[in-house]
């Protein structure tokens, strides 16, 4: 089948694009590669953004090994559509793409509270670097977002000597860890000097001083940097008109698959899982994802189904947690060693700072 | 073709051993153990996919 595609086009040069590049190469596909990424880095370790880079004034945590997958990387662009019918991508400067496969890995982007260029987000290397600048001079910040990449920036901004206060829909994390490893981190991020404000719906404005977050009591939290970590979007807008991302997520079948040839993998995807079709935006479903959807485009049908348990990991506030299944999980675990934990129920296992190989902790789940 | 660690910056994840666990695997510890460091043709597929899962970069192919 490899010899009848000539041309692939893989839309997206994050882990998801990268996997894809090189598992297209792993499957025997010898042809035209193009790989189109908005940033003009090479693809990077996104998860290392918000936890070693942040610390680590020179470090280069987030560098991946270079990509062997040969293909013409056109970096620094973006798409602007898709044709479906022609089989064409359409780049920001005009250039057209025509292509026999596609993998659509755009990923997502940070949503923003305001349109406020002092809103700082983390989503992108870039962002990082300039977080990480700013941090330097250890200002006040203001955190606004309770989840995992909220609560990462609050530690990371504490340790470069930062008066933090987080502002959190409810308790930080309690929506994506459960209540129990919710207070386990609560109290670490308290214990390192955390200021936790807890809100319903909160709003980014401007004032003479500079910006700062209403609460939805009316009161005000300002700070000298404003850091929002309120989820992300994904990236579709170019596919505007395809029908491809219907409710603004790519929805896919078992093997990646949105199209006959067209392929969807990393954030912006929503594939088959037990509770559902879901998007799962972590490292391991972007890469496992990918890897499944590029034998899929070479292979057809003989190419296996996905078969994905997320992996999740976190660092902060001293803590370092490693955790499969889906979360988040309630009510109180099973303590089975010292630092390992498991919801049988709900087949999650985590692992609190303790170095546990993933099988283990895999076998600890079931 | 080789495979090589980078100790320092391994974190343990083993996400590597669930991608090639013919190739390395992870001690009592959590200390990534390289099974295999002379790797044929054949595995090097596998090699890579371990070396692409790992989210810190600790491992590369020379």
């Amino acid at each position: 089948m490899s010899t009848r595609i000539r041309r692939v086009v893989v839309v997206g040069n994050g882990v998801a694009g990268l996997t894809a590049a090189d598992s297209l190469r792993a499957s025997g596909f010898d042809g035209e590669l193009t790989v189109v990424g908005d940033e003009p880095h090479a693809a990077y370790s996104r998860p290392a953004l918000s936890k070693a880079l942040l610390l680590d004034g020179a470090g280069a945590a987030h560098e991946l090994p270079p990509a062997t997958h040969g293909a013409t990387e056109l970096l620094g662009v973006r798409a602007r559509g898709l044709d479906l019918e022609r089989r064409l991508v359409t780049l920001g400067d005009g250039t057209e793409l025509p292509y026999d496969r596609l993998v659509i890995a755009t990923g997502a982007r940070a949503r923003r509270l305001s349109g406020l260029p002092e809103e700082h987000t983390l989503r992108g290397l870039d962002d990082a670097l300039a977080l990480r600048d700013r941090l330097a001079a250890s200002p006040s910040v203001v955190v606004a977002g309770g989840g995992p990449l909220g609560m990462e920036i609050a530690s990371a901004c504490l340790a470069a000597g930062c008066e933090v206060t987080l502002v959190s829909q409810g308790v930080p994390l309690i929506g994506h860890l459960g209540p129990y490893l919710a207070g386990v981190f609560g109290e670490a991020a308290r214990e390192r000097g955390l200021t936790v404000v807890e809100t319903g719906a909160a709003r980014v404005e401007r004032d003479a001083g500079g910006v700062r977050v209403v609460l939805d009591d009316g009161a005000v939290v300002e700070a000298e940097l404003l850091v929002s970590a309120a989820g992300d979007v994904p990236n579709t807008e170019w596919l505007a008109g395809t029908g491809l991302a219907a409710g603004g997520v790519v929805r896919v079948d078992a093997r990646g698959l949105a199209r006959p040839g067209v392929a969807a993998a990393g954030d912006l995807a929503a594939f088959p899982t037990p509770y559902g079709p879901r998007r799962v935006p972590l490292w391991n479903s972007a890469v496992e994802q990918a890897k499944v959807a590029a034998a899929a485009l070479v292979r057809g049908d003989g190419a296996p189904p996905l078969r994905f348990q997320p992996y999740f990991w976190t660092e902060q506030f001293g803590l370092s947690l490693k955790a499969v299944g889906y979360l988040p999980v309630d009510g109180e675990p099973e303590h089975l060693e010292p630092g390992l934990m498991r919801w049988s129920r709900a087949g999650v296992a985590v692992a609190l700072n303790h170095r546990i190989p993933i099988p283990r902790l895999r076998r600890a789940a079931a | 073709m080789k495979i090589v660690l980078d100790r320092p910056r391994c974190e343990g994840h083993g996400l590597c051993e669930e991608a090639a666990p013919e190739l390395m695997h992870l001690d009592d510890d959590g200390e990534l153990v390289l099974d295999r460091e002379e790797i044929g043709d054949a595995e090097v597929p596998l090699a890579s996919a371990a070396v692409r899962v790992c989210p810190v970069a600790a491992l590369r192919l020379a």
